[in-house]
């Protein structure tokens, strides 16, 4: 029966192999071929399952390394939940695209990749989810070979992500060196007996990764890959890149941080916390001068990120899960669903309009009503507006941050407040063009179903999680607890 | 059980999206719709004035659900004697400033009412809850639609003014959240009857930090000197029953905020800070009457008394005398009053004779003379002309900060340049020969804004059953349990 707890791993290798050859299926005309369906199917599969040892599991199961409790199950869903949406929304996006076999094909593996990232309790198992995931967004960031933009996207994106799997692989053998092992139980319980001989070489290696994962979570100074390749991307894999590959370097960042790393002596909770304040001025202060949507978005991905990284500068103890730990897991989920949609509605203006210029959106309100209704609501739940998902998520990091024994904590929280409230200046700027100023083109440009369900579905969600938080803070609360439970008595 | 005040909350907001959907096919829906529905959520505040136990000093009506009871958020709502007479001018506003729209809003009225019955949720929501996040949710969503308000119904610099007016009052609600997310770090609870009974015993130090941001947040909306720039652009971009929601009503919820949790919760800040936030309101004060007096366009000057007015109510706030505060309350429902009619008439004298430049409106008594009369009126109540509201309030202000100190009589000189503005603008604008064929306005016009004047004049001649057996039973108490506990 603990078989069972795999599902949604093997569901989505299974159908994630089916994917390309079905590309070559087609029903008698349809342009779109099989391999959508067969990825939505795999996602689906997998959505349920984990939804469904959600409910019923009680304790972690174990195979090896791979390990499925709360925290994930919690990541999966999120990350599922990210792919389901990138899925239908490429429906439309790639329509005229003739591969699709190979593209959906390397979704669900990247997503594969994504999970066992989440579950890993294994740095050698880590970093196969590691690679897992990133191979095929390179492939899928140069989706468009005849594209110039995106292949140098691909190939600045390739280069950087390439560094950063050679020094998490540089501070896994370091971690090696010291313990002796690869498991994080192992290496919590050699760390926090470690002389001081070690030392050097601990933080050494709690640098690389900080610098590896930091990469992917789109850290300053770590971040300059992110606009380029979310631009030059196909606009649904800039969401992907963005709301999925993030979050899942967030989860190993977890993983390993609060699991190994954390029962080592080295106060890493401070550096976190500087990392967190310049990643978030840097990524609201770029943003405001941006002028093209895109990357717009993604230096406004890099501020969001900053905010999540509060998360891993809350020291906890095994007795009591911290608020900020819970919030930030609590922002994961609504930033993902914010962020997807975000990228869902570029993803609808630049296929109909075909510009990604921010002077396209003046009076977008009156050309594309539904989407820029959308638009207006993600931005005010990026934003921390109430009663939208974003805000409860940033005051229990906030609240975390206050809580916090360092000194520094109050400071850290009022600084995000203050970097929260500056952010509104280009959030409300991209809603003021919208509604607010004149369109040079009034003509009325017809909005992509697809899309539209996307978007509606979002943001019903980002309604419904900001309405009724409760359960979703729970859940939160849950993941922190498994995840601070797994490093074991 | 679902209570009055639950019902006076939730039913604009649930009504906006019949309003929407019913409204856009036909703007008469909307606008039935829309008055309809402030009529009734007034109607609910009469019925609250038959419940509402006179006299006494506790929280009455009060409702509780638990909403997120993992993270401390609880609905929590209530009112004393400090939030009905905010209560009323809420929903007294609300319904006049809907009646005036009707003929000042010309397009997009499916949206503008529900939009507007959005924004009156959460004013009545802000005056109410007595949970801090339950507070900020409602203190934002009154900001959304005012940007959108702002925006697209404003005047000809309403992108400048409507950004402007979000960003300083977003970044100063950030800054507020701080204070309060603060608190609950150090108490354990966002509710407002747990903080009340711990906040006042916190280390005098977190108390400075708590009262120092949260006054960030509470004074960019009220606003005060240096934080007051959005406030003339959006009261004059925006249209003139929008202007009536900012003064009458947004602003209010800077003082009120002062004066709830500023004030009430951290007793040894305001020992050592009330010095320095009456100057500052005194300056406000000075500050804004100065400025009133060079405005060319009466919209504006009306825009600057607000500022003007509004001083006063800091200033009465951190006398923490009894007086002062029951002025300080007593002031934002005279204020809030006064200043609705004069720039809901703003609105209609521009409709009729195409400017608001007051040399430009001379003569005006040959064109609109009823009009003209009932300026003369609300400019006395404005001045606080014995007889109205305004007098009785600025004087009890007045009155409670002598008390504290001699320094202040320098105070009385914001009065003066009051009356001086006025008189000015009315000697230019009403008191010069009429010209012009006659152009008045139409019936219901005049009644609304005669509105407006019957509780100022009804509370100016015969205050007590305001402030006797309203205001000052909660004041008194409050105050005197903040003055033992250090405030003085």
């Amino acid at each position: 029966m603990a078989l069972l707890a795999l599902t949604p791993f093997l569901s989505l290798a299974i159908f994630g192999l089916l994917a390309t050859p079905a590309g070559f299926l087609r029903f008698r005309n349809s342009k779109l071929g099989l391999a959508p369906f067969v990825c939505i199917l795999g996602l689906a599969v997998a959505l349920v399952s984990t939804v469904w040892l959600g409910f019923t599991s009680s304790s972690p199961v174990s195979f090896g390394g791979l390990q499925i409790d709360l925290f994930t199950l919690f990541f999966s869903g999120v990350l599922l939940i990210v792919a389901i949406f990138v899925t239908v929304a490429s429906l439309q996006y790639m329509r005229d695209d003739p591969n699709k076999g190979p593209f959906f094909g390397l979704l669900l593996l990247s997503t594969l990749g994504m999970i066992v990232l989440a579950a890993s309790m294994d740095l050698i198992l880590l970093y196969v989810g590691w690679e897992l995931m990133s191979i095929p967004t390179y492939a899928l960031t140069a989706f468009r070979k005849n594209d110039p933009n995106s292949n140098e996207a691909a190939m600045k994106f390739f280069v950087l992500s390439a560094l950063s799997s050679a020094l998490i692989v540089y501070a896994i053998s370091l971690v090696f060196g010291i313990t002796g092992s690869t498991a994080l139980t192992a290496i919590a319980s050699t760390l926090s007996t470690a002389g001081p001989d070690v030392r050097p070489f601990g933080v050494l290696a709690i640098v690389l990764f900080i610098v590896g994962f930091g990469v992917k979570m789109a850290v300053v100074p770590f971040h300059m890959w992110i606009p380029d390749a979310f631009e030059g991307a196909p606009v649904t894999i800039g969401a992907f890149l963005a709301a999925g590959a993030k979050m899942a370097a967030f989860a190993a960042a977890f993983r390993v941080f609060i699991v190994g790393i954390s029962a080592f002596n080295v106060d890493f909770y401070s550096t976190f916390a500087i990392v967190a304040v310049v990643t978030m001025t840097v990524g609201n202060v770029a943003a405001l001068m941006q002028k093209s949507f895109t990357r717009l978005l993604a230096y406004s991905s890099i501020a969001q990120a900053g905010y999540i990284l509060m998360a891993l500068a809350t020291p906890f103890t095994t007795t009591n899960v911290p608020l900020g730990l819970a919030g930030g897991l609590f922002h994961v989920l609504n930033y993902a669903i914010l962020k997807t949609a975000a990228f869902v509605a570029a993803a609808a203006i630049a296929t109909k309009l075909s510009v990604r210029d921010l002077d396209s959106f003046n009076g977008l309100s009156r050309r594309m009503p539904q989407t820029s209704l959308s638009i207006a609501v993600i931005f005010l739940g990026l934003a921390g507006v109430p009663p939208l998902n974003g805000f409860f998520s940033k005051v229990m990091l906030f609240t975390g941050a206050i809580y916090s024994p360092y000194s520094w904590g109050s400071y850290l929280a009022l600084a995000a407040l203050i970097n929260s409230g500056f952010s509104m200046s280009y959030y409300g700027w991209v809603i003021k063009r919208m509604y607010f100023d004149e369109p040079a083109d009034q003509s009325r440009i017809p909005e992509p179903r697809i899309y539209m369900a996307v978007l509606w579905a979002a943001t019903i969600l980002i309604f419904a999680i900001g309405l009724y938080p409760d359960p979703w803070i729970r859940l939160a609360q849950s993941a922190a607890a498994a995840l601070v439970g797994a490093r074991g008595p | 059980m679902i209570g009055l005040l639950s019902i006076a909350i939730f039913l604009p907001a649930v009504l906006a999206a019949p309003t929407y959907l019913l409204g856009r096919k036909n703007a008469k829906v909307a606008k039935i719709l829309g008055v309809g529905t402030t009529a009734i959520v007034f109607a609910i505040s009469i019925l609250i004035l038959f419940v509402f136990q006179y006299g006494q000093a506790g929280f009455q009506l009060s409702e509780s659900a638990p909403w997120a009871g993992s993270f401390g958020l609880n609905y929590k709502v209530g009112i004393d004697g400090i939030s009905l007479p905010l209560l009323m001018i809420a929903t007294f506003l609300s319904l006049l400033s809907a009646a005036g729209s009707s003929d000042q809003i010309t397009f997009k009225h499916a949206e503008y009412y529900a939009l507007f019955l959005i924004f009156e949720t959460g004013i009545i929501g802000v005056f109410t809850s007595l949970n801090l996040i339950l507070f900020y949710l409602f203190w934002e969503i009154v900001l959304i639609p005012m940007f959108f308000f702002i925006g697209i119904w404003g005047g000809p610099r309403r992108r400048y003014a409507s950004l402007k007016f979000l960003i300083f009052t977003y970044s100063g609600s950030a800054v507020m959240l701080f204070g309060f997310l603060a608190l609950y770090a150090w108490t354990g609870s966002f509710d407002y009857d747990v903080l009340v009974v711990k906040v006042p015993i916190l280390d005098p130090k977190l108390q400075l930090v708590a009262a120092i941001t949260t006054f960030v947040g509470f004074a960019v909306k009220l606003p005060i000197f240096p934080l007051h720039t959005w406030l003339p652009d959006a009261h004059v971009e925006a249209p003139a029953p929008v202007s009536v929601l900012l003064a009458g009503l947004l602003l209010k919820m800077g003082g009120y905020g002062l004066i709830r949790y500023n004030l009430l919760l951290f007793p040894k800040a305001v020992h050592v800070l009330w010095p320095y936030f009456t100057t500052i309101g005194l300056i406000t004060m000075i500050y804004g009457a100065s400025v009133a007096l060079v405005a060319k366009d009466i919209k504006r000057m009306i825009a600057l008394t607000s500022v003007n007015h509004m001083g006063y109510v800091l200033l009465g706030a951190f006398t923490a005398t009894v007086a002062g505060v029951s002025g300080a309350v007593f002031q934002m429902f005279s204020h809030g009053l006064a200043v609705g009619m004069l720039f809901l008439m703003s609105g209609y004298i521009h409709d009729h004779t195409g400017t608001r430049n007051i040399d430009e409106l001379k003569g005006l008594r040959g064109k609109m003379p009823q009009t003209v009369t009932l300026l003369f009126l609300a400019s006395m109540a404005a001045m606080a002309v014995p007889g109205f509201a305004n007098f009785i309030s600025e004087y009890l202000v007045i009155q409670g900060a002598l008390s504290v100190s001699y320094l202040f009589a320098i105070a009385i000189v914001a009065p003066a340049l009051t009356v001086g503005y006025f008189l000015w603008m009315l000697r230019r604008v009403a008191m010069t020969p009429g010209v012009g064929p006659k152009n008045e306005l139409r019936l219901h016009s005049i009644l609304i804004l005669v509105a407006f004047l019957v509780p100022l004049l009804i509370f100016g001649v015969y205050p007590p059953p305001i402030l006797g057996s309203v205001i000052t039973p909660t004041v008194e108490k409050w105050v005197g349990t903040i003055v033992a506990l250090g405030a003085r």
